[in-house]
């Protein structure tokens, strides 16, 4: 039993990572009908944001500049990271997606694609192939509740994600931002008319999704202190699946199904070796959208490709 | 206000004269010209090749066309852009303005005949240019096979993705089956073998088996293909794009967890059948089969299910069928690709069947063009092309390619020659009108 | 026998009730006209005889055979070719192709031919070929045959789709509101043609209509639509005199 709730605390840990990158696909993907394929590699820029964001606010403190306890530092550097990748997200919006809005919607993926390569390499650039380290803000402590290793990072990081994902689902339900975002996904093409500006909603979307993906990426780095530029194409493309697989468009579907995700892949590996982990994943997922093509909270339509 | 105008009259003068005098000389140079004049060429470097580069300055005879130097020492240029001229510009031009008539009269006789014969002879004539090219170098032989079988993949994913306008996302997966089922095959019955035993064939027959072994291996794959089909073909929408994915990482993983066949350290020791002839004949075969699927009015129900899936339905056609039909014939020719490559490099992995292979798959598709042939050999032959040429650049070759792609969608958002129809009879007809009538 | 036999047709989105105890018969060469307000379910109607939507209740039978329960393909195949209010042209396809792939039933060849270009292929494609350009003769576009659809005016478009419904060698055809959005000119030639279509090709038509001198002129009987439901049936006099349609058209009469 306690071997079971071992990987219970496990599992809610690695699918908060899932949950959190799955909403920014989501949010694209409900507002703009677009597959964000940079989205992954946006994941990994929020990380390297927080690591150079952290290792500032660390190397002031050291010197003596700016003295913060570390909980401080650590709350600022989510909340900076946070703003500057958001940016990063619109950024890549303004680049790839919105000169090709009228485009072929696969095209528009193909751009994206580009720009996740693109954010690959430059990091891989500039910064060399040697890999980070994310400093060390928390200092580790293991309680044993029941027989039940449970460390005081993995409780934060369950409890920021979901209080994140608490956030942003108040955020589309209560705010004036929020009901254009669903007003647009709901309608493409007569909400522009209503004065709601494309433009703007589409970077708040990709900017909220960017955060998001930020947040992910620092408590990434927390739970597992090694970062390289690679570290987004096999979370990102996870969490694409685990956006589908909640449903287009929805929040709780995004969440849940990255949990989901979390949960089938920590099971799996502790019952079978873990190089079957993506095998079996896949292919529980297959299963799942065989059944439910539209995901779990996803509802029926019919996309058009716009070619 | 005025002196704008000039230039601007200046320059549509210039490009006026090059047209003309273009027209002039070789608007009725046949295709068959060309290819003699290539051969020419081709022969023309055999020969002098490498003493000429050395006499201009470059230490051998650059690989292709000197794009590889042109990074890595600049002062290089000029010395390769005089070979260039001198080698493969001239000769061409010359030969080909020179027998033109004449050629012309040949390509007439022959498209009398029968448009297969002219189309094989036209096809043989290429190939001994290419082979007399490629000979050259060791490395431009590798490198031609890798771009012919670009050609193959970026085709048949075309066929998915342009012409019936789904986003599949599947190639890799089905280049892992068939290469790997070709492997097996032929290491199986041909190769005598520490894991899979002694030959159980002798391994003289092999060449002559590699067609049906590269026929099963297409085969699987579409078998593989299938099983994406049935479920997401039952619904409109985005979900082959997310279960073709889905199967790509299946697949890779599935191979990774098979030790039998070397798990991820892959598999080696393919004899050496896949040869420039026989990949080129595959190339062209492949491109024939396609050009005739896309032209035929069972083939434009695609289109149909792209542009207007109810209306196809209201008009008679199965799309379901369509779908199904595409989809697989499609597998089928990544397969054969897979089984191919495989072959040439003599050896596979499953790390290369993976997402970086899909960008590099669709970028190859929307860079040339959707639902067009030529778009698609112009997509691979260009990106391969290109590749080679900025790897001197190493890393930031990976950001000025992204650029590139993402600068063509932005101006051309179905790439670069798309929706076109690719007619081999008015390739390979004469060129001028008396020998045109006749 | 009647050709077309719908009987007691009823259904359901969801709770909604659109189509109710549906019942018509066509004969052979005969144009029924269908006319109704906005939203009453006329292409509903259409898209349920056509196999688009399955109806909930209710048979229908061409040629006395039954098509309930079919794809949209097979009853196309089966003799009831269409067309769109809201035309559903394939965007890059020229106005020959249109005509050429709606003969796809025709077609025999099959994946052989298709991949390797046989000598039947090529006679299939040859007849289909002239077939389209008869039709599209027939509509008077034929100097359009190589245009991309996309590139031609509306009038035009409409007759692409006439065309291409023809092609599918219908015994009745499904005609969704042919003239809407047409100038006095292009009414007038569309009419014409559907007159045409009806006499040298002796088919049966099956007219939605907004527009009254339209369905008055060409029909021969008349069903109007209210709320899924026939409030009335009979030749273009009997609807114009009818009060219960004149209600539904014009409203109710204020009682002073």
């Amino acid at each position: 039993m306690a071997f079971f709730f071992q990987n219970v605390v496990n599992a809610l840990q690695w699918g908060s990572f899932y949950a959190l990158i799955a909403l920014g696909y989501s949010m694209v993907y409900g507002v703009l009908m677009l597959f964000n394929f940079a989205h992954g590699d946006i994941f990994m820029t929020g990380a390297y944001i927080g690591f150079f964001v952290a290792t500032l606010f660390v190397g002031l403190s050291a010197s003596g500049i700016l003295v913060l306890p570390n909980w401080l530092i650590l709350i600022l550097t989510i909340l900076l990271s946070m703003f500057l990748t958001s940016f990063v997200g619109m950024a890549v919006e303004r680049i790839a997606y919105r000169p090709l809005r009228n485009a072929p919607r696969a095209s528009a993926a193909i751009t994206g694609l580009m720009v996740g390569i693109i954010l690959e390499t430059g990091n891989l650039a500039l910064l060399g192939a040697r890999r980070q380290k994310f400093p060390e803000l928390i200092v580790s402590q293991t309680y044993d509740i029941g027989g039940v290793s449970v460390t005081n990072t993995k409780i934060m990081i369950v409890l920021v994600s979901i209080g994140l994902m608490v956030a942003l689902h108040q955020f589309v339900r209560r705010t004036k931002w929020g009901m254009a975002m669903r007003a647009m996904a709901y309608d493409f093409v007569v909400v522009p008319l209503m004065g709601v500006s494309i433009n703007l909603i589409a970077a708040l979307t990709f900017g909220l999704g960017s955060a998001l993906a930020s947040a992910a990426g620092i408590l990434f780095g927390i739970a597992y202190p090694v970062l390289d530029p690679y570290m987004g194409i096999l979370f990102g493309w996870k969490a694409f699946v685990a956006a589908i697989l909640g449903g287009r468009g929805s929040i709780l579907g995004a969440a849940l199904a990255g949990f989901l995700l979390g949960f089938i892949e920590i099971f799996v590996a502790t019952i079978f070796p873990s190089t079957l982990r993506d095998l079996i994943a896949y292919s529980i997922i297959l299963v799942i959208l065989t059944f439910r093509p539209h995901g779990f909270f996803g509802e029926p339509y019919s996309a058009q490709l716009r070619l | 206000m005025t002196v704008v105008s000039e230039t601007i009259e200046k320059r549509r003068s210039f490009w006026s004269i090059v047209r003309d005098w273009w027209l002039q000389y070789f608007s009725e140079v046949p295709l068959l010209a060309w290819l003699v004049g290539a051969l020419v060429a081709a022969i023309l470097e055999m020969l002098v090749g490498n003493p000429f580069a050395r006499l201009i300055g470059m230490p051998r005879g650059p690989v292709l066309f000197g794009f590889l130097i042109v990074l890595k020492t600049p002062v290089l240029i000029p010395p390769a852009i005089l070979y260039n001229i001198v080698i493969y510009a001239l000769p061409v031009l010359l030969v080909a303005r020179l027998i033109g008539g004449l050629s012309n009269k040949l390509a007439a006789w022959l498209f009398q005949r029968s448009v297969m014969l002219s189309t094989i002879a036209h096809l043989t004539l290429m190939y001994v240019a290419l082979h007399v090219w490629a000979g050259f170098n060791d490395y431009r032989v590798l490198v031609v096979k890798l771009i012919l079988l670009a050609i193959m993949v970026t085709l048949s994913l075309n066929v998915v993705n342009g012409y019936m306008g789904e986003f599949s996302c599947s190639h890799p997966g089905f280049m892992a089956l068939g290469a790997y089922t070709a492997s097996i095959l032929s290491i199986l019955f041909f190769v005598d073998d520490s894991t899979f035993g002694p030959a159980l064939l002798p391994p003289a027959i092999g060449q002559f088996a590699f067609p049906i072994i590269l026929i099963i291996s297409g085969a699987v794959s579409s078998i593989g293909a299938l099983l994406v089909a049935v479920p997401s073909f039952r619904t409109r929408g985005d979900y082959l794009a997310i279960i073709s994915l889905a199967f790509t990482f299946i697949v890779k993983s599935l191979i990774e967890n098979m030790e039998i066949v070397g798990g991820p350290r892959g598999l080696r020791g393919q004899p050496d059948w896949a040869t420039l002839p026989v990949v080129f004949v595959w190339t062209m075969i492949c491109v024939w089969v396609i050009n005739n699927y896309v032209r035929s009015t069972f083939g434009k129900t695609m289109n149909a299910v792209r542009d207007g899936e109810m209306a196809a339905n209201a008009m008679t056609i199965n799309t379901r069928r369509t779908k199904m039909v595409t989809f697989l014939f499609a597998a089928f020719w990544a397969g054969v690709a897979g089984g191919l490559l495989a072959h040439v490099l003599r050896y596979v992995n499953p790390g290369s069947f993976g997402i970086q292979k899909l960008a590099e798959v669709l970028a190859m598709v929307y860079f040339g063009g959707l639902n067009s042939v030529v778009g698609s050999i112009v997509g691979a032959v260009g990106f391969n092309l290109l590749s080679e040429a900025l790897r001197p650049l190493e890393l930031y070759k990976w950001i000025i390619i992204p650029i590139m792609i993402i600068l063509i969608m932005i101006y051309r958002p179905t790439g670069l020659i798309a929706f076109t129809e690719f007619d081999v009879k008015k390739l390979i007809q004469p060129r001028n009108k008396k020998d045109r009538e006749a | 026998m009647a050709l077309l036999e719908v009987k007691d047709m009823t259904h359901y989105f969801g709770g909604l009730r659109a189509v109710y105890n549906y019942n018509l018969s066509i004969e052979k060469g005969e144009i029924r006209g269908l006319i109704g307000p906005n939203g009453a379910g006329k292409t509903t109607i259409f898209n349920l005889i056509t196999g688009i939507y399955r109806p909930s209740e209710g048979s229908i039978t061409l040629d006395g055979e039954n098509i309930v329960g079919l794809q949209p393909y097979q009853i196309a195949a089966k003799g009831i070719g269409r067309t769109f209010q809201n035309l559903q042209l394939w965007r890059h396809m020229s106005v020959l192709d249109h005509v050429k792939l709606a003969q796809y039933a025709k077609i025999r060849y099959g994946l052989v031919g298709a991949f390797f270009g046989t000598p039947l292929r090529h006679r299939q494609e040859q007849e289909i070929e002239d077939r389209a350009l008869e039709l599209l003769e027939l509509v008077g576009i034929r100097h359009l045959a190589d245009q991309v659809v996309t590139n031609l005016p509306y009038g035009a478009q409409r007759r692409v789709e006439m065309a291409r419904a023809l092609a599918t060698d219908p015994k009745i055809l499904f005609l969704d509101e042919p003239t809407v959005g047409m100038n006095p000119e292009e009414l007038k030639d569309m009419m014409e043609i559907i007159r045409q279509v009806h006499q040298e090709l002796g088919l049966a038509i099956f007219l939605i209509e907004h527009r009254m001198k339209v369905v008055m002129d060409l029909c021969e009987r008349i069903q109007t639509l209210v709320f899924g439901e026939v409030v009335a049936e009979g030749t273009p006099d009997e609807i114009r005199n009818n009060p219960v349609v004149i209600e539904a058209y014009l409203g109710k009469e204020i009682e002073t």
